[in-house]
């Protein structure tokens, strides 16, 4: 139930398992791409996932991949527009 | 390039039509209805089977989409006679035969109604109708899916809502670079793959745009020769057999923070991720034969079939390691799982196994750090010679 988040600075994967760095339980936003030489976004992971959303948000030692995407049809609200 | 890739599908595909015997002479045969993701299973425990020395076994099969292969056991509907099923061959009669080898054809003496039929993901995705009560129904292994991109591809990973637009919208959902439509192979809408995925970005199978295909391994040949905009839908251990010719996308599912592979890496092929919650899109591979009015199996050797594919044990006990198998093809035994769900799509939730095999699925597909054991473990129980947890 505890969420614990991480700062990484690698762009694109993450490698690595959750850090230890602060309690952060928000979920977070879509960002910019990360920089090289930039803070990513401060994304967190649950230590001991028991909801869905805690499950596939858990910390894991597998590899993680950042996609900052925006389609370009997705409701301003963040919603999905109906099929056509 | 494209030509030879085709020819060394064609010659993978189809089988071997020399040994066209009447498939009712083969040593107690077991006529199977099974998904297309499933011919690497059939083949591997078919092999297997045939030589079980306490019980021999053919499987004879076809393959077909998992909601033809639901209605041919609940309706019933029959095999015809003179169809062409497949089956491999005992070591005794081609010592030289592997998985990666053609199966054999028999053909079909008169017509018969399937022993078993499998679903490779739950049966409400397909019909609403509950299964008749002469129909039983087991849950097998867990079968992952994935969305494959040519080699040379750039992209690492694809999110809920861009494969909502991709495959909803296609060209005009303007998910670059899926903007081809005529690159995006999918699969016919009585397939499983089509609605596992389907059911997992919440495109429903008649609206998917796409090139609709009958068979995995067209899937496997277009996007393998396509360009860099192709793009493809597969069963993950189709994938797994294909791994030279494509890449899988890391799928990032709704309210998830970021994107994951089925595997704990994109070389991996410990199904980790599929194992623990963190890759969604995953179905249990459901396993149906035929039962009496008191619920006894029509056919026992049907019922031996599916309990070895389901993981119970069996008698007389079979002189091969299933787990082994279930590992070698990409599919997660249910004793190795964490997570499930009670509908396609659903929500995950934590599973506990009534006899873990993690420590030795681990050990078959990555390394497991669990203690071995003959008999006892000092913490857990020894089973298949691990120390598991439970």
């Amino acid at each position: 139930m505890m969420p614990r988040s991480f700062f990484t600075v690698l762009p694109l994967v993450f490698a690595a398992a959750c850090g230890e760095n602060g309690n952060h339980g928000d979920t977070p936003k879509d960002a910019p791409a990360p920089q090289i030489d930039a803070g990513a976004p401060d994304a967190s992971c649950f230590t001991d996932p028991h909801t869905y959303n805690e499950i596939i948000n858990a910390c894991t030692t597998a590899v993680k991949v950042y996609k900052d995407s925006h389609p370009p049809l997705l409701n301003a609200d963040g919603s999905l527009p109906p099929l056509p | 390039m494209r030509s030879l890739a085709f020819l060394i599908a064609l010659a993978i595909t189809f089988p071997h039509r020399a040994h066209a015997a009447t498939c009712d002479t083969l040593p107690n045969p077991v006529y199977l209805q099974v998904g297309d993701t499933q011919l690497n299973l059939m083949k591997r425990l078919g092999r297997a089977l045939r030589d079980n020395t306490p019980k021999p076994i053919t499987l004879v099969f076809l393959t077909s989409g998992s909601c033809s292969n639901i209605a041919a056991i609940y309706t019933p509907v029959v095999i015809k006679a003179a169809t062409s099923l497949q089956y491999v061959p005992s070591v005794a009669e081609d010592a030289t035969w592997t998985p990666s080898s053609a199966t054999l054809t028999c053909t079909l003496a008169g017509d018969v109604v399937p022993d078993i039929a499998n679903s490779v993901l739950f049966n409400s995705a397909c019909t609403s109708s509950p299964p008749p009560a002469t129909v039983n129904l087991t849950q097998g292994p867990a079968q992952g899916y994935v969305m494959a991109v040519p080699t040379a591809s750039s992209q690492t990973a694809i999110t809920f809502e861009e494969a909502y637009f991709v495959f909803g919208f296609g060209a005009a959902g303007m998910i670059a670079p899926w903007i081809d439509e005529a690159q995006m192979y999918i699969r016919t809408i009585t397939k499983g793959t089509l609605l596992a995925w389907a059911a997992n970005i919440t495109v429903p199978a008649a609206k998917w745009k796409g090139v609709m295909l009958d068979a995995s391994q067209s899937v496997v040949t277009g996007v393998a020769t396509g360009p860099t905009s192709a793009i493809g839908i597969l069963g993950a251990e189709v994938y797994d057999a294909n791994r030279a010719t494509m890449k899988a996308l890391a799928y990032r599912a709704k309210g998830q923070y970021f994107a994951y592979y089925p595997d704990s890496s994109s070389s991996s092929r410990d199904k980790k991720n599929i194992r623990d919650g963190h890759y969604t899109v995953w179905s249990p591979t459901i396993w149906m034969d035929s039962v009496d009015g008191t619920g006894a199996p029509v056919k026992p050797d049907a019922r031996y079939v599916i309990d070895l594919i389901a993981g119970k044990t069996v008698t007389p006990p079979q002189n091969f390691g299933m787990i082994d198998i279930i590992a070698a093809v990409g599919l997660v035994p249910d004793c190795a799982m964490n997570v499930n769900r009670s509908f396609e799509g659903g929500p995950l939730s934590l599973y506990r196994p009534a006899e873990s095999c993690t420590c030795k699925f681990e050990s078959l597909v990555d390394t497991s750090s669990c203690a071995t054991c003959t008999t006892s473990c000092t913490t857990g129980v020894c089973r298949n010679g691990f120390c598991e947890d439970h």
